[in-house]
């Protein structure tokens, strides 16, 4: 199902006008969930979220006041847009929906055409609101130079390193990206992905991003530099914090030491990253072993060591880029994401590739979440 | 959303939606919470009808288990379709919860 079509609730007694309207609206465009009692909208409720709510005032049973009461109760469906259809005039009617923060009520002698291009400017107006709410936002955060994914790539003795990043429908989300380089012997390389989406988790990124921060510096400062203790340390700390214990988030830790070629992996409810080796020509995946951080006190972190020969590569992924929609039906599909760029992988322009693949317009079309891609190559 | 049920030592928490996303994961907490709340602290949630699931809703589903473990109870899933349950896999929530194929005759 395209994204731009609207599902609109239709509840009403009248089977007739149900039909009516049914028919009227599907021809442009929209899907539309029949009710004919409050009971069924309910029923319906459980399970759909529609964009908007289109409902009688008075009905056999429940009402349509006493409809839009427990819709307005509910923390779910009290933001769908309410409109009232009624064949009463009567102006008391009128004013006590729109007190129950209706957005509007609809004559039923409307001609449908009308009843549909008013529903459009209430869907419109809307998302013209919801927009300019975001750019506001967007400015604010912009202004406090915040961002969870930096500017450009750093640059690093020996290797090429670089990222990609796709916001979701241009929210900014739950992933975040850093480099920390300490002196002139190694580079960390963070990933992680707050579970959640747009604003709520793009704002925990932040405390995320700031305890990891101190954890690597301050083990560093204590000669720590095992990526897995680091992130034992940073789960416990997530783990005690009164507000993050309930916010998840993933993490990938790497450690590049530079001279070597070695790096140093722990990761944290991540997924499995890619290593092709140039040598053999093929691509195998490192699985981390460590809980998402704040989960458990023990997060059973592990550290894997791979030493990089000249062409080496590695990649790192946030779950966005394994989400896939089928047929309408989202899904999570490690394999067909690697199966997706393992050909493109060893190649003179590896990370253009994969963006080619993975950021098309037509996949973009696909994304339910950010996206974020790590990229190692040993020169 | 829950449709709920007693089996033998524990309570079913049966999931009504297709799409365990970021729309329902409050709303899930909260019910959840509230049967925890009233004595039910070993759950098995039912994933049966559940075709996707998101990481909000997986935050949810964690929340909702270090508050039930905190009262000395345990939150299971069951019956997660192939690519939910790869996806526990991958990131490791199947460390973290107890994983039934069907919904079992005791939680243990």
């Amino acid at each position: 199902m395209p994204q731009s079509q609207k599902k609109i609730l239709l509840v009403d007694d009248d089977r007739f006008i149900l039909m009516l309207f049914d028919k009227a609206l599907s021809t442009e465009g929209f899907q539309c969930l029949s009710a004919s009692s409050v009971a069924d909208a309910l029923e319906i409720l459980k399970t759909e979220l529609p964009d908007i709510i289109l409902s009688d005032y008075q009905m056999p049973g429940a009402d349509g006041f006493e409809f839009r009461s427990i819709v307005l109760n509910d923390k779910r469906l009290k933001n769908i847009p309410f409109v009232f259809l009624t064949s009463y005039t009567d102006r008391d009617m009128i004013q006590r929906g729109l007190d129950m923060l209706a957005v509007d009520y609809i004559d039923k002698e409307t001609p449908v055409a009308l009843v549909v291009s008013k529903l459009n400017n209430i869907l419109q107006a809307i998302r013209k609101q919801h927009e300019k709410s975001m750019n506001e936002i967007r400015v604010a955060a912009e202004a406090l130079n915040l961002s969870s994914v930096p500017s450009e790539p750093p640059s690093v003795e020996g290797f090429k390193v670089n990222f990609l990043y796709k916001s979701f429908e241009d929210y900014p989300g739950g992933d975040f990206i850093d480099f920390i380089r300490i002196d002139n012997r190694f580079t960390f390389m963070v990933l992680g992905d707050v579970m959640g989406k747009k604003w709520g988790a793009w704002f925990f990124s932040f405390n995320f991003l700031s305890y990891i921060r101190s954890a690597i510096r301050l083990c560093v400062f204590d000669g720590d530099l095992s990526t897995a203790s680091i992130i034992q340390k940073i789960n416990k700390v997530i783990f005690m914090d009164p507000v993050l214990g309930d916010v998840l988030s993933t993490l990938s830790l790497l450690m590049i030491e530079h001279e070597t070629g070695k790096v140093y992996y722990s990761g944290a409810g991540d997924l499995p990253l890619i290593w092709y080796k140039a040598n053999e020509k093929k691509s195998v995946t490192v699985n981390s072993s460590g809980l998402l951080l704040g989960v458990m006190l023990e997060g059973q972190y592990n550290e894997e060591v791979m030493e990089l020969l000249p062409g080496d590569q590695l990649i790192v992924v946030s779950d966005g880029m394994i989400d896939f929609e089928e047929n309408g039906e989202k899904k999570s599909d490690y394999d067909l994401f690697f199966n997706l760029i393992q050909p493109i992988l060893g190649n003179e322009g590896t990370l253009e590739m994969i963006k080619s693949v993975t950021f098309s317009e037509e996949k973009s079309k696909e994304l339910v979440d950010d996206c974020s891609l790590l990229f190692i190559e040993r020169k | 959303m829950l449709e709920t049920s007693q089996h033998n030592n524990y309570t079913v928490a049966k999931l009504l939606i297709k799409e365990a996303n970021l729309d329902v994961a409050d709303q899930f907490k909260t019910e959840m919470l509230q049967l925890v709340d009233k004595g039910n602290s070993q759950i098995v949630v039912s994933f049966e009808n559940v075709v996707y699931v998101d990481s909000s809703f997986l935050g949810a589903l964690v929340s909702v288990l270090k508050y039930a473990m905190s009262k000395g109870g345990d939150i299971a899933v069951a019956q997660l379709n192939k690519d939910i349950s790869n996806l526990f896999s991958l990131i490791r929530m199947n460390k973290v919860f107890k994983v039934y194929n069907t919904v079992p005759d005791v939680f243990a």
